[in-house]
């Protein structure tokens, strides 16, 4: 009975990950390992790496900054109207990447409804639309559907915490400020981390929105990658050892949230 | 006095509900319990002295300073929260140490102190633990060395045995009676456990509605309360509408009880009184106040017996440690007390 109930899913994780996997590993370890040669030897891909590298940290940042302030603020509201803004700020993760993407064409491009408002002050929509098909643009519209994520994560944490500690540090003679510092933030910390890391590996491997929005004009590994396998690409162990390395750098960062969510475990919360 | 609010009043926002007038005085080294039902005001009296909530009306008195408009962190008052609060991040002693670390104290002094601390509570081997690992018992202490560590002007315990089970409530009555009796800290306990109260407290302030309706020690709270309300709420207790029938004598519904009227005019609408200990199965030794009735309910609760007698249609509630069949009761006129009906709320 467990083996039938366990089988589908076993079926789609060898047929769909497993076997996939070890067809792009032999791919990329194929030929003496000199596809990984190539691409570590060619300056694009450590400019990728750096671009990934800079898009995840600011994206996962402004995320996290966002992501916490709204769930402090619906931490402290009622259970119905919590419940029914955490449907509301959970809706753009069931957009696609693309979608998001138009949106944001929409709303911020050169001749987008946000740009033409700001040009009637004075910004110059050239400029602003520069800003959104850039790096830092791309960092924004990443946040839109990390954002969701963080607030998911942080929230059953505020929710649960005792605001009677927060009284008993005062009446021990803490500030406001310090009560806050000493025994709210420590205990929020492990989970916070864990929220950046994890939404910064969905930014660092994430592709759809930036090729949406930018083209290959940003140099991040992800599009690297796609520009390897895409129509003009033609050289496939580079793009598998490519792939392997997104894998494996995604990896570490997921691990990295594990770690921190398990200390928040083992400090006995 | 250590603690003195004088007419304290906050009503919540958009309500009636809360402390209204609240004139309550804790001497040197006493030890004061407020109870009430739900809802009477007793856990917003402690906030509001607590500085939690802001006073509306009248002043709050620490160590002689008027602390009305100070923050909880410039009041120095120890408090123990009803699920205790500890800090869950923190070790049993960085808990205890926390308010000698915001006062800028040492490492090491802060160390010692604690240890002493989580000594004189019995936990000097649970220095380096983490509340969540701990029983209920030994928060419950470590929340109290906590609050006692930088000798505070008073210490404020809200409902802090709700949390524990009832076996292990008695020892921890004893446990906090013993810590406060030897620091020698004035301290207002707030409790619905009136057995708490009783057992533990110097005096005993009784709230209803928002308002504080007798503060006594407790033998004079249980023996002589000033309402039908108030004895009723606390312990258990016969309570029969009555009219002073000439000296002496009092007439109720089943039958004319004797006891002293002093202090109540002849034909007075009254509340009579009559603890069920108070009274006692069998005839009457010398023909006063004998009742014949039926028992209706019998209760087995170990030591004692709780019994209703169905005496003329009034039930009488008695409590015995006697186990032969009841068929007659009879009250000792000291055993009967009478309340003005008209203070009856």
């Amino acid at each position: 009975m467990l083996l039938a109930l366990g089988a589908p899913g076993a079926i789609v994780l060898v047929g769909f990950f497993l076997v996939p996997l070890a067809v792009v590993a032999a791919e990329a370890f194929g030929g003496d390992g000199r596809a990984f040669a190539r691409v570590l030897g060619d300056p694009v891909f450590w400019r990728g790496l750096i671009g990934s590298l800079m898009l995840a940290a600011t994206a996962a940042t402004v995320s996290l900054a966002v992501g916490a302030a709204v769930a402090l603020h619906l931490s402290r509201l009622g259970e119905r109207t919590r419940l029914m803004l955490q449907f509301l700020i959970a809706l753009p993760l069931t957009f696609s990447g693309l979608i998001v993407a138009y949106g944001f064409i929409l709303a911020f491009g050169r001749a987008g409804f946000v740009t033409m408002l700001l040009a009637e002050v004075g910004v110059d929509p050239a400029a602003f639309a520069g800003f959104i098909y850039g790096p830092a643009g791309l960092a924004f519209a990443y946040a839109y559907y990390l954002v969701p994520r963080v607030v998911m994560l942080l929230l059953p944490v505020l929710v649960n915490f005792d605001q009677a500690q927060i009284a008993a540090a005062e009446s021990l003679g803490a500030p406001r400020w310090r009560a806050l510092a000493d025994v709210l933030v420590p205990q929020v910390l492990p989970t916070a981390l864990s929220a950046w890391c994890l939404v910064a590996a969905v930014a660092f491997g994430a592709y759809g929105t930036a090729l949406a929005l930018v083209g290959t004009q940003v140099n991040i590994l992800p599009l690297l990658l796609y520009s390897k396998i895409s129509e003009g690409g033609s050289d496939f162990p580079a793009a598998a050892a490519l792939s392997l390395v997104l894998m494996a750098a995604c990896t570490l960062v997921m691990a990295a949230a594990e770690a921190f969510a398990a200390s928040r475990e083992t400090s006995g919360h | 006095m250590t603690v003195a609010v004088s007419r304290l009043t906050h009503l919540y926002p958009g309500t009636t509900l809360g402390i209204s007038d609240v004139d309550l005085a804790l001497g040197p080294g006493e030890l004061v319990a407020v109870i009430g039902a739900s809802g009477c005001g007793k856990s917003t009296l402690l906030r509001a002295i607590a500085g939690f909530l802001p006073a509306q009306a009248g002043t709050v008195t620490i160590a002689g300073v008027d602390v009305t408009g100070l923050p909880p962190r410039a009041r120095n008052l120890g408090i123990v929260f009803q699920h205790y609060a500890l800090f869950p991040h923190m070790t049993a002693w960085e808990n205890v140490a926390y308010a000698l670390k915001v006062r800028g104290i040492g490492r090491a002094d802060r160390r010692r102190r604690a240890a002493d601390m989580l000594a004189l509570v019995g936990l000097a081997d649970f220095a380096d633990a983490l509340p969540p690992r701990l029983s209920g018992g030994q928060q419950q202490r470590i929340a109290l060395a906590r609050a006692l560590v930088f000798e505070p002007a008073a210490l404020l315990l809200d409902e802090p045995l709700s949390a524990l089970d009832a076996a292990l409530r008695g020892g921890m009555r004893d446990e906090i009676r013993r810590l406060q009796q030897a620091h020698g800290i004035s301290t207002l306990h707030v409790t619905h456990d009136q057995e708490e109260a009783l057992s533990m407290a110097d005096r005993v302030a009784v709230m209803d509605k928002g308002r504080l309706v007798q503060v006594a020690p407790p033998r004079e709270l249980y023996d002589h309360p000033a309402t039908a309300a108030i004895a009723a709420f606390v312990g258990h207790a016969n309570l029969w509408p009555g009219r002073v029938a000439g000296d002496g004598r009092v007439a109720t519904a089943f039958a004319t009880l004797a006891t002293t009227t002093r202090g109540h005019a002849d034909g007075a609408a009254v509340t009579v009184l009559v603890r069920p200990e108070r009274i006692f199965p069998g005839p009457p030794p010398d023909g006063v106040n004998g009742l014949e009735g039926r028992v209706v309910r019998d209760r087995f609760l170990g030591a004692v017996r709780r019994f209703d007698l169905d005496v003329a249609g009034t039930l009488v509630l008695g409590e015995t440690s006697d186990r032969r069949t009841i068929a007659a009761v009879h009250i000792p006129p000291d055993g009967i007390q009478l309340i003005p009906a008209e203070r009856r709320p």
